[in-house]
């Protein structure tokens, strides 16, 4: 028989798709949330955890940007 | 979203968000490194801050709201400045008097960033301190800042200005016919010193004179040996009187000081005992009355002049004869730093200064390179000939004797190992001079520590620092202010650029995405496998192959610098191009750099960090980072500075040189990517962000495009050992700033023992196919030949039986010597041609048939007869 | 889509809306048919109208205008050649949206066009003359205290401000009426505050402020018509004058004499916002202003600074470092600054400050556009920036590209994820099974993504239950 889950659709690059793989098998984010791979740029994962992973994803960027400026310090 | 948000707190940095501190520490791996941690010889005075003075209320916004303490004038448009109560000051780049208040400003305040339009200063302690010793006096400096400024001048900044002015410069430490005379023109200051117990200890006292002496001060000024060609501000509508006027005042005030003074004809003076130097200075310093030290040098009649001149065909740019200005602005030598641009000529300033003082004079670099780069500029400015011209080197040590100009490295003099007898004399000898001046070349890459231990080896009158970066908010650097002197001038960079004295860069970084195998690896690996991960991404090195093949198109000259050693191979083996780095021969290197000059098939060439400093490469316009350290913007402005030397003919293009960081997407190398570009950004450069290099998709054979090829490529970069996931460690003086290191490499580790390849010697011969050599193909038959060694090659790892990479090969045509390098061991061979040729042959088994193919046609063999021999050319000292 | 899965995607899966403002056309296309069909009896309307259409469109209109009876679709569709197909069916589709034409068949079952009676009327009289004079031209003795361009102007900037003030609510409050502060509700650029009941700024209402003042002005009076009703004002009447105001001459004065009390009404309320100036409530006579003149160009090209030349001096200069300095005193003008800047200093006429990922991003959030703050950037840049000293590097803005290009990154960086709520379909016994669902899903446009190979097909989850009801279908056959 069909087997049917809802939950939310994932598009990203393949370099961030990789990230949330990487999220999902350390139990960065308390649990599995992936619910399927289905390609190099999508995921299938589960509905509730996609605020606490924006706020992972926006982490990790903002680790990465360091401002361009100085404010003159 | 409301109005009223981001209460961020403008000066609550420490409190930021923890994570994004940390990152902060990580990558400020600054270079000067200085162990030395106690804040010896800085005044209490010049630890004050503008800054902290400030209790400001914040705005709706979290702005200081400074609106209730600055008055704005009725005629604000006509003048250029906002002088806030922090000590920051704002200019108007476009405003009438912009010229006037720039040279004010770059006298008084450091530069914080200076962009297009509307440049930001600071004020510190030191600056002021510099303005004071370069001949502006408190009441001055005070007077004008209020007529530039739009608004009233902030109480508190007056207050400042006259705290941190009013004790500093008045004291003055000049050698006078051979006596240390501590001068004053201010009658109480010395006698307040002299009331110091310690001072009056070093005071020297002939013939039982108890009174101070008055010292005739020179009547009219030096002036720089080719004649200054005055800009005098033009007078016109736009600028205020009262600026205008004031700046004619000013600049007279500069260049005759002294003499135009009323009261200061003559001024006070007491003796001190030579050998007090060091202890009179530190005391003064304690007083807050730091010495300048100043050089008359024309009435030095104990130390003979030496027979220099510039030629007539130097000449010197605007902003090299305004530095040179500040430096003997009172017909005598001010020490301190003067800050110009990487190839913006600071070698012609040190030449001029020398040729202006016309004392024995003694030039300190970091490298040997720079010593013969020295060499050359002497040559080629000045009247100055081989006899009088000694260098002092592990590779090259003229005779010292009747030599006017001596060029050393700064390892060379300091460092305290045993020396060869000669060097010995040599350095007894110079210990024994008293000199005229002493050029610090490149002073930001030097500690204060090692600054110490010069300046006790060499008794100079005048020091002269050259630098292109001097990062200020390095307290350490601070320090320089003092050992050296304040600094005397500090260069636009965007200016030059658009008066075409520096070539016209265009800067990019260039995005690539990280392929999701490799990123998956960074995200579990340790911090030295990141970092390897993230250098040798496919896409960086295609992004790389593209732009060098690009350039090379163009007919460009194209540098690629690569931080990482593993990389640097990596990259230059795969592309067939010539790299150097550390271990790299001194005569390797001079063969490839001059092949890069002036052959025009080699157009690009891979280099490490010992490039940052030992090696100026004129004929460059293209410049493309791969990785490299961490974030020191001082490295940045460095390599920036190795394609800035002006390109003629060229202005006529948009850009006439190209500076690209490659970085991979989505890792720590983003950070530091942009922390390294701070510097440049203030300064008015920007980067462009180029996230998709068009014309890439249709470039055909870029190596690394398959998902196979990428794999095997991950599986080197995992395979590699913890070490060549390191940068490369600057090895010994050649390689740069020895002080600059992190924890000194052990003699083993510079001779290679700690390397995962050595060589064990036996009496056995070993053949090893290994190198093909295709660059005489037969018939589409590759030539390949055939190694021979001495010994046998033991893989610390466990040997598989695939292609692996045990060392790199050098083969030069011109005088057929094959030089082998493995791990920190070099092999010099011979070629040895074959008494019967051979064949090798591939055994193919098609459909039953079994058939044999020609590979490789093998005609000769490399013979490496001799021992392996550690590499150690690049340590300066030759025990 | 169900009621369920539309609450559910309130959970912030995408960014909020920006705030769209409709030109003339765009905004009386979503108009009701007798909305138009009672604006149409202005003559003015039906000139506005008749000049925002598409060209070929005007072409068919003048064709039509004294033909009496319907003209076959065919016919027309002949007067264009089959090249411009294109065009032709896009001015088409221009007629009939705006009822400026109606479907009406030919004896002998054709179909046919027929311009609306009322718009043919009263274009005809818009165009040849005729009907009533308009109200507002009535002779005037000439005014003793005649009013200048550069006056109307600065008079224009200071009422308009009033109500921006209000908005991000600084000081000066003073001068804006309870009905504007009505409107400023209603369009949901402002709402009431849970806990006091002021009036505090929306994020519309932060977009807002960063269009041109045209689009400002034109927006806000979208919203006053809206709620022209309930001052038993008829809109229609309204954007008629609106739209004689439009065709008026900037500097000359007109007469109130004949206008209804209604318009006498609206007039007051316009004299309020700055679009006309009155000196006094009952003089008589009244000035349009340069606001009350754009409001027909609003829509494409209209990016200049709306008043005059002399008086809107930028007053942002933005440097390759991301520093932004903004020589101003206006507290408008900071708080705008401040909705994607991170200010540092206030000086008497000068505000500093600096773009940071943060500042830019807080304002994304807000549902402010790259573009809009790009936008804005320019429109204020100050003159030194127009003459930059840049070798030709800049070409396309004035803006430095390196900024401008980081601000698209800034806002590229938060669209690296999508996220779109479905359901999985997966594990089918056959591979024919598979085909058929994911061939309806698809037919039906609810498919989002699937694979032959893994079997596996997503659908939206507004078109789940619609894909279940035919998979159950299926399954029995």
């Amino acid at each position: 028989m069909v087997n049917v889950m809802k939950g939310v659709l994932v598009e990203c690059d393949p370099a961030m798709k990789q990230f949330l793989l990487h999220l999902d098998e350390t139990l960065a984010l308390g649990r599995k949330f992936i619910l399927q791979d289905l390609d190099e740029t999508h995921l299938f994962i589960s509905s509730d955890i996609v605020e606490t992973l924006q706020a992972r994803v926006d982490d990790l960027m903002d680790q990465l940007s360091i401002p361009v400026h100085d404010k003159g310090l | 979203m409301g109005p009223p948000k981001k209460i961020k707190k403008y000066d609550s940095k420490p409190g930021a968000s923890g994570k994004k501190k940390k990152i902060e520490e990580e990558i400020t791996i600054d270079l000067v490194d200085d162990d030395n941690t106690e804040n010896v010889g800085v005044p209490v005075a010049a630890t004050q801050d503008a800054e902290k003075n400030d209790q400001v209320p914040e705005d709706e916004f979290g702005a200081k709201d400074y609106r209730n303490q600055m008055t704005l004038k009725p005629d604000n448009a006509s003048r250029p400045l906002w002088v806030a109560p922090n000590g920051h000051i704002f200019l108007e780049a476009f405003s009438p008097v912009y010229k006037h208040a720039h040279d004010f400003l770059i006298a008084i305040a450091e530069p914080v960033c200076r962009p297009q339009h509307i440049h930001e200063y600071k004020l510190t302690a030191y600056s002021l301190y510099a303005a004071v010793s370069v001949g502006l006096q408190t009441g001055d400096i005070i007077e004008y800042l209020q007529r530039l400024s739009k608004c009233s001048v902030p109480a508190g900044i007056i207050e400042f200005i006259q705290l941190c002015t009013l004790s500093y410069g008045k004291v003055k430490l000049v050698l006078k016919h051979n006596r240390y005379l501590v001068e004053s023109k201010h009658v109480e200051v010395l006698q307040k010193l002299l009331k110091d117990p310690v001072i009056q200890q070093c005071r020297l006292r002939r013939d039982g004179e108890n009174e101070l002496m008055s010292s005739a001060l020179p009547n009219k000024p030096a002036g720089v040996t080719s004649k200054p060609g005055e800009e005098k501000p033009i007078t016109n509508g736009a600028v205020p009187e009262d600026i205008s006027q004031f700046y004619q005042q000013l600049d007279k005030d500069d260049e005759e000081d002294e003499t135009t003074d009323i009261t200061a004809n003559t001024a006070v003076a007491f003796e001190v005992d030579p050998d007090k130097i060091e202890v009179i200075q530190k005391r003064c310093i304690e007083l807050e009355h730091p010495l300048l030290a100043e050089y008359d040098f024309r009435n030095d009649s104990v130390n003979p002049d030496i027979n220099i001149d510039l030629k007539p065909t130097a000449v010197l740019r605007p902003y090299q004869e305004k530095s040179l200005r500040k430096m003997f602005g009172n017909g005598r030598a001010r020490s301190g730093v003067i800050v110009l641009p990487c190839g913006a000529g600071k070698s012609l300033v040190g030449v001029t200064a020398v040729c202006t003082v016309r004392k024995r004079a003694l030039v300190l670099c970091n490298s040997g390179v720079s010593v013969e780069q020295w060499k050359q500029q002497f040559k080629c400015w000045s009247t100055a000939d081989d006899s009088m011209i000694c260098r002092f080197t592990s590779e090259a040590k003229d005779k010292p004797m009747g030599a006017g100009i001596l060029i050393t490295t700064y390892n060379m003099i300091t460092h305290g190992q045993r020396r060869s007898w000669e060097a010995e004399q040599t350095m007894k000898w110079l210990q024994a001079q008293e000199w005229g001046l002493v050029v610090l070349d490149e002073v930001h890459t030097i500690p204060a520590k090692m600054f110490r231990r010069v300046l006790t080896i060499v008794h100079s009158h005048a020091k002269l620092g050259l630098t292109a970066t001097l990062l200020r908010e390095d307290d350490k650097i601070a320090d320089l202010n003092f050992l050296i002197g304040p600094k005397l001038y500090e260069a636009n960079w965007l200016e030059l650029q658009a008066a075409g004295y520096i070539a016209r860069v265009q800067c990019a970084e260039v995005w690539c995405p990280m392929t999701p195998e490799f990123y998956r690896e960074y995200l579990i690996q340790k911090i030295n496998k990141k970092m390897l991960l993230y250098v040798m991404n496919p896409s960086k090195f295609r992004a790389c192959q593209f732009l060098v093949r690009y350039h090379e198109k163009r007919g460009d000259k194209t540098i690629v610098f690569s931080d990482n050693v593993f990389a640097l191979r990596h990259y230059a083996v795969k592309m067939n191009k010539p790299y150097i780095y550390g271990p790299t021969s001194q005569s390797e290197r001079i063969q490839i750099l001059q092949n890069f000059k002036f052959n025009p098939k080699v157009n690009t060439i891979f280099v490490s960090k010992v490039a940052d400093t030992s090696f100026d490469l004129p004929e460059a316009n293209v410049l493309i980072q791969i990785s490299s350290h961490g974030g020191s913007r001082r490295q940045e402005a460095q390599r920036l500075g190795r394609i800035l030397r002006a390109k003629k003919g060229a202005l006529a293009e948009e850009y006439n040189a190209f500076f690209y960081t490659l970085v991979s997407q989505d890792t720590l190398e983003m950070a530091y990517s942009r922390k390294r570009q701070r510097f440049l950004v203030n300064q008015g450069y920007s980067y462009k962000v180029i996230t998709e290099l068009k014309g890439m998709d249709q470039e055909p054979e870029l190596f690394y495009g398959t998902r196979e090829e990428q794999g095997m490529l991950l599986q080197q970069v995992l395979a590699a050992s913890e070490s060549e996931c390191e940068e490369e460690r600057e090895a010994g003086g050649a390689a740069g700033a020895g002080g600059a290191r992190r924890g000194a490499p052990s003699l083993a580790s510079l001779a290679g023992a700690d390397d995962a390849l050595y060589l064990e010697h036996r009496r056995q011969h070993n053949k090893h196919p290994l190198f093909k050599n295709d660059t005489n193909s037969e018939n589409g038959v590759p030539e390949w030949a055939i190694v021979e060694l001495q010994g046998l090659i033991q893989m610390k790892k466990d040997s598989t039986l695939g292609p692996t990479v045990i060392g790199d090969l050098h083969y030069f045509n011109r005088n057929k010597h094959p030089v082998l390098v493995l791990g920190h061991h070099i092999l010099n061979g011979k070629e040895v041609k074959l008494e019967q040729p051979m064949a090798v042959m591939e055994k193919i088994n098609n459909e039953g048939k079994i058939e044999y193919k020609v590979k490789a046609i093998v005609k000769k063999k490399l013979l490496f007869k001799s021992r392996p021999k550690p590499i150690i050319s690049n340590v300066s000292e030759k025990v | 889509m169900s009621e369920s899965s539309k609450s559910k995607s309130s959970l912030n899966l995408n960014p909020s809306p920006t705030l769209q403002c409709k030109n003339l056309h765009e905004y009386l296309k979503s108009r009701t048919p007798q909305f138009l069909e009672t604006l149409y009896n202005y003559p003015t309307i039906c000139l506005a109208v008749y000049r925002e259409l598409p060209e070929l469109a005007r072409h068919f209109v003048i064709r039509l205008l004294f033909v009496e009876q319907p003209v076959p679709q065919a016919v027309v569709a002949s007067w264009v050649s089959q090249t411009h197909a294109k065009e032709q069916s896009k001015a088409c589709e221009a007629l009939s949206e705006l009822s400026v034409w109606q479907e009406a068949p030919i004896p002998g079952g054709l179909p046919g066009w027929m311009l609306a009676q009322s718009f043919k009327k009263n274009l005809k009289v818009a165009l040849l003359g005729g009907g009533r004079p308009w109200s507002m031209s009535s002779s005037l003795e000439p005014d003793g205290k005649a009013r200048d361009i550069a006056f109307l102007d600065a008079y224009a900037l200071e009422r308009w401000e009033c109500v921006l003030h209000y908005m991000v609510g600084s000081a000066q409050t003073e001068g804006i009426s309870a009905d504007a502060v009505r409107i400023l509700l209603h369009a949901g650029l402002m709402t009431r505050d849970a806990e006091d009941g002021s009036a505090v700024i929306t994020k519309a209402g932060f977009q807002f402020l960063l269009l041109s003042t045209a689009k400002q002005v034109w927006l806000f009076l979208q919203h006053y018509l809206h709620t022209a009703e309930k001052r038993s004002l008829s809109a229609a009447e309204c954007l008629a004058f609106l739209y004689q105001l439009s065709f008026s001459t900037l500097g000359k004065d007109y007469s109130t004499e004949g206008m209804s009390n209604n318009m006498l009404v609206f007039l007051q309320h316009l004299r309020e916002f700055g679009l006309v100036y009155q000196r006094k409530r009952k003089a008589g006579r009244f000035y349009p202003t340069r606001l009350a003149l754009n409001i027909t160009c609003v829509g494409e090209g209209s990016a200049g600074p709306l008043l005059s030349s002399g008086q809107a001096r930028g007053h942002l200069v933005l440097e390759t470092n991301y520093r932004v300095y903004a020589y101003t005193q206006s507290s408008l003008q900071v708080a705008l600054l401040g909705l994607f800047t991170d200010l540092l200093y206030r000086f008497p006429n000068l505000v500093v400050g600096v773009l940071t990922r943060e500042s830019v991003r807080q304002a994304l959030r807000g549902g402010i556009t790259a573009d809009q703050i790009i936008h804005y950037l320019e429109q204020h840049s100050h003159p030194q920036m127009l003459k930059s000293e840049s070798g030709g590097i800049r070409a396309t803005s004035v803006l430095p590209p390196t900024v401008v290009d980081q601000i698209r990154l800034w806002e590229a960086e938060r669209n690296r994820f999508t996220y779109t709520e479905g359901v999985v379909y997966n594990q089918f016994l056959s591979q024919a099974d598979f085909t058929a669902l994911r061939d309806y899903a698809r037919a039906a446009g609810v498919l989002t993504w699937q694979s032959e190979r893994t079997r596996t097909a997503l659908v939206t989850r507004a078109g789940h239950d619609d894909v279940k009801r035919f998979w159950k279908r299926y399954n029995k056959t």
